[in-house]
């Protein structure tokens, strides 16, 4: 009961961060503007400069969405592997989503030097790059599904995902061999995740796989409970393990190959933030861990996202970076700190 | 069995003993030597010794190179007397050269100029050729293909002989490069691409010269480029208006344009054009956020290369951010990649290094159109 409470402050607390920091995320960039110019943006009034209305209403508020969506996307499709696997190292792309992403988009940036040397395979964009990954991610997902109705082990199919991982990188090295500098710079700032760039539109899609994934999770609370407490524990209380086992990997695969598809390979936050969210919330009760994870890596985003845009400088550093340098020794610290992990 | 061991180990020490070659005093003379007069190559230097060797020095084979590379030319009727010590030159070559291999697009122009592409056996990566008179060579198997990626194919290199292999490395560490000089091929590094302004750029083609006794045809070859070159950027600063202009394109959220002590910059100041970041200190490329670049060009003129977009559908295509500047609202985006050679490799990236003079006057045409009226473009096209 008095743990209730405290939990109940806890989710006001980070609701509130979690405004501020999209506050922070919109207000600050490369381009200094005003904070009485960025309110009056949002809410359609004048501005000193036409320029600044632009970027913040088509960058800067689709960028920090993202931020949103894709921080918490990630962080509970970790929390659901970690959960199934029963694993602290596990995250959202053991199952090989995301290098069955890249090798979607490598082939669409790269396959035309080995394929041919003449003709592309169509214009390298936001919206070709989007399918190219979701598709290289969902057929990778696929064969793990396929797998996963074969094998009766857990920790058997996190292996054959880590050979999936394996084969897709060999074969995305192999293109990388062949290809022209242009296109390798492509891919590799692909391979670095980029927030911004998103249409309203290709937002609303984004937005609608990550609901998605959220809900599926939500029906599989209670099974994940009891995974936690290992398979035949889970059998002995009724739950289904196959279909839950199926339904759990649906919605990572959703969201984590969805994120990736807009947002490239982001690293580290489906890792840590379950971690990060356990040392406040010690409780094993996903009811309480999914809305705490999905507040935690949206705000951890928004604010990985604010200082890659280095405020007020023309330049800025790839996100997928940042967010292992300012995650990382949080965890470090958090977990000498306590001197266990809570898992 | 034991004693023919013995012998055959004791005539390999013999073997080993003897010096490659051995040292005789050079002949002396009293004539100076004479250096080649280069205006504006920073990069290398050209030195012709009284006896009649050439000595280049590259001293910038690549960004912040530490030590130069000294490379001995020796004239073939005079090989037989003259003995080098091999540990003070990187590469002894004998010249005039019958037989090279080039590993750079940029170099072809140069042999092309000189009237020795004939000369040209062996390529990696020949797709990227443009030239109409290499594609032919390559066509008739006279231009051999030696494997991809800017990495030579060790074996096919070592077997077609070259005199020379013309090289360039990013730094010092090219693996092919080192077990080439082991199996005896001379490896020459050329610098071209580290030169950063327009006419030190083409310059180069004085670096060739000396393998194929070619310096006077060269001399004049460049006298006329940098005639041209002078002559444009007078015309140019004829014009009354300054368009501003903005460069480069996205990749995912940063968008790259040329720095303000680039080679482009340069041509875009000669073109007497105002390039919007003509005041960053960088000679390559800057990675920009998109908020400060639209901030800053929004409203700019002109736009030249974006990325590899070749038409306006492309370009809003790969971001909707892009149909938000006035130049490509007013239709005034330039792109490179439209001239392209018959298998597909960008004609710019081959000649306009060597050819700044043209690359000038097309921007010149684009900015200043009363300036150079019916100027019919080489590299620069409009957007489709």
């Amino acid at each position: 009961m008095l743990h209730q409470k405290k939990y109940t402050l806890a989710f006001i607390l980070l609701l509130v961060l979690l405004v501020i920091c999209f506050c922070i995320s919109i207000s600050f960039g490369s381009v200094t503007i005003p904070f009485t110019d960025t309110i009056s943006a949002i809410f359609g009034g004048d501005l000193q400069k036409e320029s600044w209305g632009y970027i913040i209403r088509n960058y800067r508020i689709p960028k920090a969405i993202t931020a949103i969506l894709t921080g918490s996307g990630l962080a509970l499709s970790g929390l659901l592997m970690q959960t199934l696997f029963r694993n602290p190292l596990a995250g959202p792309f053991v199952l090989g989503i995301s290098s069955g992403a890249s090798l979607g988009a490598a082939i669409l940036i790269m396959g035309a030097s080995l394929f041919s040397g003449v003709f592309t395979f169509g214009v390298v964009n936001n919206v070709t790059l989007a399918i190219a990954s979701s598709t290289g991610s969902f057929l990778v997902l696929l064969a793990v599904m396929i797998v996963a109705a074969k094998v009766k082990d857990t920790m058997a199919l996190l292996i054959i995902g880590l050979m999936f991982g394996s084969i897709t990188a060999a074969i995305v090295s192999v293109l990388s061999y062949f290809t022209d500098a242009e296109q390798l710079q492509q891919y590799i700032y692909w391979s670095f995740g980029s927030l911004g760039n998103l249409s309203w539109s290709q937002l609303g899609l984004l937005g609608a796989i990550v609901g998605t994934g959220i809900i599926i999770s939500i029906f599989t609370i209670k099974s994940l409970n009891a995974f936690l407490l290992g398979e035949n524990y889970a059998r002995s209380l009724g739950v289904h393990i196959k279909k839950q086992r199926f339904l759990i990997i649906v919605a990572t695969g959703l969201l984590a190959g969805g994120i990736t598809a807009f947002a490239g390979p982001i690293a580290f936050i489906g890792l840590a933030v379950p971690h990060l969210t356990r040392q406040v919330f010690n409780t094993t009760n996903h009811k309480t861990l999914i809305p705490a994870v999905l507040l935690y890596g949206a705000i951890l985003m928004l604010l990985c996202d604010t200082i890659a845009q280095l405020p007020s400088s023309a330049y800025v550093l790839p996100i997928n970076a940042i967010t292992s340098i300012v995650g990382a020794p949080v965890v470090i610290w958090l977990l000498i700190r306590k001197k266990k992990m809570v898992f | 069995m034991k004693i023919l061991k013995i012998a055959l180990f004791s005539c390999f020490l013999i073997l080993a003993s003897c010096k490659e070659k051995t040292q005789q005093p050079l002949p002396t003379t009293t004539a100076k030597p004479t250096k080649a007069n280069l205006s504006y190559a920073k990069g290398f230097s050209i030195e012709k010794q009284a006896n009649g060797i050439t000595i280049l020095k590259i001293t910038s084979p690549w960004p912040k190179a530490e030590s130069a590379f000294t490379y001995a030319l020796i004239p073939k009727d005079k090989a037989a007397t003259i003995t080098l010590n091999k540990d003070d030159y990187d590469a002894i070559v004998t010249v005039p050269v019958q037989k090279l291999v080039v590993t750079s697009t940029t170099h072809i122009p140069a042999l092309e100029s000189l009237g020795v592409l004939d000369k040209l056996v062996g390529f990696p990566n020949t797709d990227y050729i443009s030239s109409t008179a290499a594609r032919t060579l390559i066509k008739e198997g006279e231009i051999e293909e030696l494997g991809v990626n800017q990495s030579l194919n060790t074996e096919m290199v070592i077997a077609l002989n070259p005199d020379v292999v013309v090289g360039f490395g990013i730094d010092n560490n090219n693996k092919t490069y080192s077990t080439l000089q082991r199996s005896n091929i001379p490896v020459v590094f050329n610098g071209d691409w580290t030169e950063e302004t327009p006419l030190g750029k083409a310059e180069w083609i004085k670096f060739f010269a000396p393998f194929f006794n070619a310096e006077a045809k060269a001399d004049s070859i460049f006298k006329t480029i940098e005639t041209n070159y002078n002559d444009a950027k007078a015309l140019a600063k004829k014009a009354t208006n300054r368009p501003s202009v903005l460069t480069g394109g996205l990749y995912k959220d940063l968008w790259h344009v040329a720095g303000g002590k680039s080679w482009m910059a340069q041509f875009l100041k000669d073109a007497n054009a105002n390039y919007l970041w003509s005041d960053l200190q960088e000679t390559g490329g800057v990675g920009l956020s998109i908020e400060s670049v639209f901030d800053k060009a929004g409203k700019a003129d002109f736009w030249i290369s974006p990325s590899s977009n070749s038409s306006y559908k492309q370009v809003a295509e790969s971001s909707a951010h892009y149909t938000q500047f006035d130049a490509y609202k007013n239709k005034k985006i330039y792109t490179i990649t439209l001239v392209k050679g018959e298998t597909g490799g960008v004609l710019f990236f081959e000649l306009a290094p060597n050819r700044p003079d043209l690359v000038l006057k097309d921007l010149i045409s684009i900015f200043h159109p009363d300036v150079l009226p019916e100027y019919k473009t080489t590299f620069f096209k409009p957007l489709q």
